[in-house]
């Protein structure tokens, strides 16, 4: 069979499009779960972000995302994973790189901080993937506030 | 792992909060490059609980009747300064103006394609505010930034759907700016502090090409950021002062009618 360059390029540009659509499902497997991660909070007054950080990691690296958060308001940011099995962990931490988880929770594939800035400012959250049967796991984080 | 992440923190999050970023990065964290803008809702949730401020004396008219004219550029962040104005004008419970407001968001998403994606969050902005609901519409003009930025994004035009958020965050400024600095308060003054914010939107605007990134507009309001950064963030990581509200009003102010400008 003779490969043609036209049809090479078709092939790579129809993988990458599938590789990219399976990603995009991943992180929305793992955003599904950060969503319903939330729901609770929404009855509370919670006022739910629709865009959302995401992304995989191997177990056991952790990653950062920093955020601006406002004192006077209350922040819920919820982490989930699209591997069931897996177990991920969420926590906030200030400028100064101090612990400012007001509450937290670990509920396998899901994880939530909540946190009442003491200072308007940047805001930083370190998410890890802590076991998994998967090489990466995708992670999804939402956040809301009231 | 919360005492390795804090200790690790401890040494590099007190360099990212300064210029230059992360110049000692630990080789286990990595950092995520995506910033989500707060929405404005999230400040003026804040204000609620501050206080109520006199906001009918903050309506800028002229934006509700304001055309799409000139270049893209200028359309989006003008798009963006309206879209804030509606938020102003729903705190000033002024229905009529949100109602203008609402027609000039269509006319102006029009003008930048993406009506389409708008039509729905304008018509509900005329009807909450016709009933009063201003919570609704506050919800509402929250929704219509996302879906203009979505629509956009999907358009191939990030980098327009970027301008229109840095529009909104600067009218949103010299509003807040207005409204701190008429009744000083050390924790509305401190709603100013967003380096990470000023630094997103100085980045975005870095990263135009060509035509786009020569504009004035975007020259002028690149080197209004910069100007702001140092007001809005000192580097003590001291308090705002009421001085400094002054100088962020008359910066963020001077932008605006800049971008008003034809």
């Amino acid at each position: 069979m003779k490969i043609t360059m036209k049809s090479f390029t078709s092939f790579i540009v129809a993988l990458a499009l599938l590789m990219t659509a399976t990603a995009a499902n991943w992180v929305d497997a793992a955003r599904a779960r950060a969503t319903a991660a939330a729901e609770p909070y929404v009855k509370q007054g919670f006022l739910v972000r629709q865009e959302f950080w995401g992304g995989s990691l191997p177990a056991g690296q952790p990653t950062v995302v920093r955020q601006q958060l406002f004192k006077g308001n209350t922040y819920w940011f919820w982490l989930g994973s699209d591997e069931p099995k897996a177990t991920v962990s969420i926590h906030v931490y200030d400028e100064d790189g101090k612990l400012c988880d007001a509450e937290s929770w670990q509920k396998g594939a899901a994880a939530g901080v909540k946190v009442s800035p003491k200072r308007t400012g940047t805001y930083y959250f370190a998410l890890s993937v802590e076991s998994s049967p998967k090489k990466r796991t995708s992670w999804a984080l939402a956040y809301g506030f009231k | 792992m919360k005492t390795a992440i804090s200790l690790l923190l401890a040494t590099t999050v007190a360099s990212l909060a300064l210029d230059p970023p992360a110049p000692v990065m630990p080789s286990q964290a990595r950092f995520v490059d995506k910033v989500v803008v707060p929405v404005p809702s999230e400040i003026f949730a804040v204000l609620d609980k501050l206080g109520r401020p006199k906001w009918a004396g903050l309506i800028n008219h002229e934006l509700a009747s304001a055309k799409p004219t000139g270049e893209s550029t200028r359309i989006a962040f003008t798009l963006g300064t309206i879209i804030a104005e509606g938020f102003i004008a729903v705190e000033a419970e002024d229905a009529d103006e949100v109602r203008n407001l609402g027609r000039s968001i269509l006319t102006f998403s029009n003008a930048l394609g993406v009506r389409k994606a708008v039509v729905r969050r304008a018509n509900s902005i005329v009807e909450f505010a016709d009933k009063k609901q201003w919570q609704r519409v506050r919800q509402e003009l929250d929704g219509a930034l996302t879906d203009v930025r979505d629509a956009m994004v999907e358009l191939n035009s990030e980098s327009l759907a970027n301008l229109v958020s840095i529009g909104g965050w600067l009218r949103g400024t010299e509003a807040l700016c207005s409204v701190v600095g008429a009744d000083f308060e050390r924790d509305g003054a401190d709603l100013l502090r967003q380096p990470l914010i000023i630094d997103h939107f100085a980045a975005q605007l870095d990263s135009l090409r060509g035509r786009q990134r020569l504009a004035e507009l975007v020259v002028q309001i690149r080197k209004g950021l910069a100007d702001l950064k140092p007001i809005v963030a000192p580097a003590d990581n001291g308090r705002i002062t009421q001085t400094a509200v002054r100088q962020a009003g008359e910066i963020s102010r001077s932008l605006v009618q800049a971008i008003q400008r034809k």
